[in-house]
Order: structure tokens, then sequence, then C-alpha cells
């Protein structure tokens, strides 16, 4: 063995990290190489009398200074500033989702106007709040209502949709898609994101 | 209760403002710190001053206490810091490492007011106690750290590494260098 490694493998020794084959091999080495056994010798000494320095305990009187000094009541942050500091993630979750909820409630609120969407609304006629497919008139694609009652006499080639009203059919109508009605916040919710998601996919 | 889960429960309540579990705190690490702070600086005065200023960070920060780490690494890392930064000051103000190679031992450590050990205390080192705590005094800040905390404290190389925020290894190679450092001071001098 080396010198060099020698003196590295005290050192692994002293921590307590050699194992007890390599650390036969060091015995060995140091049997025959004087300067390596003076020099683990050396570094055994220092090591016992570095852990041989006596205690400091801390001086009297330290414990009620440390007391004294500290800033008297009414420090204490409310308990749940403490909580968001300590819960990061559920915080930003929770803010996150009053922020969507109150927007939602508002755009449910404010969204009272009646309004028609479809590709193709020439036929239609709107009196008041009532949306009317006359007879014998037809509807090329999808009618979509919102805030509104639609009444269909004649004919729709997709699909009729009715958020927050009601659909009257007459026994002349006819609808090639499905007839829907939506009337639940939760509904419409559900509805928005498909046809967002719909639009993410197909495009407008 | 083992000792690290009676240590959580009372910084728990520390915490919610419990006076009487901080003071528990302080009566159960003032000794452990203070022994730290003065093998590190080497100063009753500025010893004190750190464990005083310790307990107070200590007490400001309890909401930031992670309670998945031991509370004793955690107060240990805080004082740990604080002697570093003051040994770092002294540094800057005597510019201790040029030390003077015709005196032997009178670098500018020694030369510090530092050591106003008492009469009575002095009395109580040996001879060798005293060159061993004066070794002790002239390690590298670097070294020093490492030094206390393993052997005054008796933590392990794991433990350290939590404390001072480093590797393994590097706490390691400084535990190495450090005890070469005081083999080589010590070694003319006894």
């Amino acid at each position: 063995m080396e010198c060099k490694v020698a003196v590295a493998w005290m050192q692994e020794y002293l921590d307590g990290d050699l194992s007890g084959g390599d650390a036969a091999l060091l015995r060995q080495h140091m049997s025959e190489c004087q300067a390596c056994q003076a020099r683990y010798d050396a570094l055994a000494r220092t090591e016992a009398l570095a852990r041989a320095l006596p205690f400091e305990p801390a001086p009297a009187g330290l414990e009620a200074r440390i007391l004294a000094s500290l800033p008297k009541a009414g420090r204490r942050p409310a308990a749940w500033t403490g909580w968001v500091r300590r819960h990061p993630a559920i915080s930003a979750a929770a803010l996150f989702l009053v922020v969507m909820l109150s927007s939602f409630v508002t755009m449910w609120n404010q969204d009272r106007q009646l309004s028609v969407a479809g590709p193709d609304l020439d036929n239609v006629v709107i009196q008041g709040d009532k949306v009317i497919v006359p007879a014998g008139k037809e509807v090329s694609g999808d009618l979509t209502v919102v805030n509104g009652s639609a009444e269909v006499l004649g004919e729709v080639k997709g699909d009729l949709t009715v958020i927050d009203g009601n659909v009257t059919l007459a026994s002349t109508a006819h609808i090639a898609g499905h007839v829907q009605e939506i009337d639940r916040a939760v509904d419409w919710a559900w509805y928005k994101l498909r046809s967002w998601f719909g639009t993410l996919a197909y495009g407008p | 209760m083992t000792l690290e889960a009676m240590d959580a429960r009372l910084a728990r309540l520390a915490r919610k403002g419990d006076q009487r579990a901080f003071a528990e705190l302080v009566s159960m690490y003032k000794d452990k710190l203070y022994h730290l702070a003065y093998r590190m600086i080497g100063n009753r005065q500025e010893a004190e001053d750190v464990v005083q200023d310790a307990f107070l960070r200590v007490f400001k920060n309890l909401d930031r206490y992670d309670e998945n780490q031991k509370f004793s690494t955690w107060i240990y890392r805080i004082a740990t810091n604080l002697c570093i930064d003051r040994l770092r000051k002294r540094r800057n103000v005597y510019s201790l490492d040029s030390e003077s190679s015709e005196h032997e031992g009178l670098d500018g450590y020694a030369m510090l007011p530092s050591d106003e050990r008492t009469p009575e205390s002095e009395l109580l080192l040996s001879e060798t106690q005293k060159i061993v705590q004066e070794a002790m005094d002239t390690l590298p800040a670097k070294y020093k750290g490492v030094m206390v905390l393993r052997y005054m404290q008796d933590l392990s190389l794991q433990e350290i590494s939590d404390v001072l925020g480093m590797p393994v290894t590097t706490v390691k190679t400084r535990v190495h260098r450090g005890r070469e450092f005081l083999r080589k001071k010590l070694e003319r001098k006894l």
C-alpha cells in the first residue's frame, strides 16, 4: 500500500467509515511503515484531545436574559397567515378556485339577454324573448338559444339547444339532431366547457 | 417520547404562542448553543450575544420551521450561521490570516481581546487543554464549524451536512483537512 492511500484511509477510519477488511490492510501497512504509524498516532491523539475539551455551560442568567429579550405578545400574526405560508400550493389552488367561481357567477348573472346562434338564421323570427322557426321554413344547421324560449313549427336540420328557456315543438316540427334544454348552472358550465373544447379541437 | 418528538411538540406549542413551551426549548438548548458558540468564537461575551440572537431568530421564525426536519438541526443551523458571520466580520477588521512568521502563534486571532477567561475557569483547564483550545481557535472558519459540530456536539457527518446545507462529501473533506490542521498545530506544541 502506498503511504498516500494509507493517509486517506486513516481519515476514513477515524470517521468510522473504513470497512473491516480495509482496516486490516491499513494496520498491516502501518506495522511496516513507521512514518504512517506515527502520523496515525498523532491524528488519533488529536481526535481524542479535541473530544475531551470540557463542556462550557451557559453562564447563569443567560436564560432569563433570552426570555426577557423576546418581543411581547401581539407580535404573533393571525393563524391563517401561518397556515397559508406552510401550505402554498393549497392556498394558491383555493384562491384560483375563488376567482374562477366568482367570475363564473358574475358571467352567469350578467348574461341574461337573449342570444341566438347558428350557421343559418335567415329563416328565424324573433318576437320578444321567443325564437320562432315558422311553419314550412327550415334552419339548415344547429340552433342555439340562450335566455329565451324556442318555438319550432318548421324544420331544424341540426341540434336544437336551449339554455335557460324552454322548447315548444309544434306537430309540424321536424328536428334532425338532438333537442337539449339546459337550465342549471352546472349543466351550462358543462356545455360551455364542451363547446370550448370543441372549438379547440375543430376550430370555431 | 423521544427527544426529537418532544422537540417537535414543544416547537408546535411555541408556534401557537405558548410562552412556556418556548422557555422549555430555551432551557433545553441554551447550554448546547452556548458551547457551540463559545468553541467557534472563543469569546464568552460574543458567544452569549450569539446565543441570545439565535433564540430571538428561532422565536421570530417559528412559523417557518419545517417539521420534517429535526428541530436540533434547525437551531444549530441558525446558531452556526450567526457564528460564521461573526468570524467573517472579524476577519475583515483584523485581517487575521496574515500570520507573522517570527512570532509563532501570534497571528491575529491570538491578539484579539477574545480570551477574557476568568482566573477561576483558567485553573480548571490543564495545560494540554489550553493548547488544544488555542489550536481550535486558530482553525479557519471554514473548518471550524464542521469541527465544532463534529467534536463538541457529536453530530454525525450526515447531520453536519444537514446543518450546514452542504453535501456530505464536502463535510468529509473539511473534517479531514481540519483534523490535519489540528494535528500539525498540536504536534509542534505537545
